[in-house]
């Protein structure tokens, strides 16, 4: 089980209400949430040190989500993460296939309040 | 939580379980109080290298079968869940014995369900099961083939409870999949069908 201190999730998206309202939702459950609102800053925050579960939005302008993943790997920075992808897609992209190796979870937005709780929840128990 | 093993015996019941993307979501309901059983479970999940440890811990602390990750060599024993380590693949010599291996991707992935699951033997006083949960592509499809092949029983998961049901769905159109089931409705089944220890 995650000890307290590696309760934290790094939310990627560069909708910034998407980021208040999942502080909204899992601060209260003792989760921390870092807030990266692209791609370039979800890498800077794991060269920075950051380790823990992250949710990661598909469609982001700049760098997408799958290009900040393959980004993740070249630069050895995926090592001690659980990634979940967040998507308003219902059809998954065909990236997902030479990925799936390092993506958990594909959640579909819109979502509800206590899915998501329960879904992170169970991520934190797959970090190293 | 607490295991005892079984005692040795001449048959063995093996369950190969095939997951992906959105896979740990319905392992979480099936592993959930999952009871000792008189079988072998081996789970081949997608996921990176670092997640092997975690998984192997999250399935002993929620239910009641020893867990660990397969060793090459090793002997299966019933009561027992096999997690197949990432960047190799498994595969079993005689429905007895782990081999891990080094090859190439199949379908961008190793381990690969198929290889797991083709590798498996129509041996007298064996059973086996497969199982395929959610995720990307069709890695699977032609393990469920084998296993129904062989006199196996085959699940996979409903499509409307998977987060990517693309896996689940190739299974299906195979026409060997005996019953398409919620996660739930797996678990039962696969209590059932190993029997407890």
């Amino acid at each position: 089980m995650a000890d307290e201190s590696s309760r934290r999730i790094m939310v990627v998206d560069d909708d910034v209400f998407i980021l208040e309202v999942m502080e909204e939702l899992l601060e209260p459950e003792g989760i921390g949430v870092v807030g990266a609102e692209s791609g370039d800053e979800c890498i800077a925050e794991l060269a920075n040190g950051f380790r823990g579960v992250i949710l990661m939005d598909i469609m982001m302008p700049g760098k997408d989500g799958w290009e900040t993943i393959q980004e993740m790997i070249d630069r050895d920075l995926l090592e001690g993460n659980v990634v979940a992808m967040l998507t308003a897609k219902d059809i998954p992209d065909v990236e997902l296939d030479c990925l799936k190796e390092h993506v958990i979870d594909y959640i579909t937005k819109p979502f509800e309040a206590d899915e998501i709780v329960a879904l992170v929840k169970g991520y934190l128990n797959y970090l190293p | 939580m607490e295991y005892s093993s079984s005692l040795p015996r001449d048959g063995r019941t093996i369950v190969v379980i095939g997951s992906s993307t959105g896979g740990a979501r319905t392992l979480e309901v099936i592993f959930s109080q999952f009871p000792l059983v008189d079988a072998a479970v081996i789970l081949v999940q997608h996921m990176p290298h670092s997640m092997n440890n975690a998984l192997c811990r999250h399935i002993e602390e929620i239910s009641f079968m020893e867990t660990g990750i397969a060793e090459d060599g090793e002997a299966i024993e019933h009561g027992k869940v096999y997690v197949a380590p990432s960047d190799l693949h498994l595969k079993l010599i005689k429905n007895r014995t782990i081999s891990l291996f080094d090859d190439r991707k199949v379908q961008y992935v190793r381990p690969s369900i198929d290889v797991a699951m083709t590798s498996l033997e129509r041996r007298e006083n064996d059973r086996v099961a497969g199982v395929i949960l959610s995720g990307m592509g069709s890695d699977g499809a032609e393990g469920i083939c084998h296993i129904k092949s062989i006199g196996g029983t085959t699940y996979a998961q409903a499509l409307r409870t998977c987060a990517i049901h693309y896996m689940p769905r190739a299974a299906f159109a195979t026409g060997r999949v005996d019953e398409m089931l919620p996660p739930e409705g797996i678990r039962e089944n696969l209590i059932r069908f190993a029997g407890i220890l």
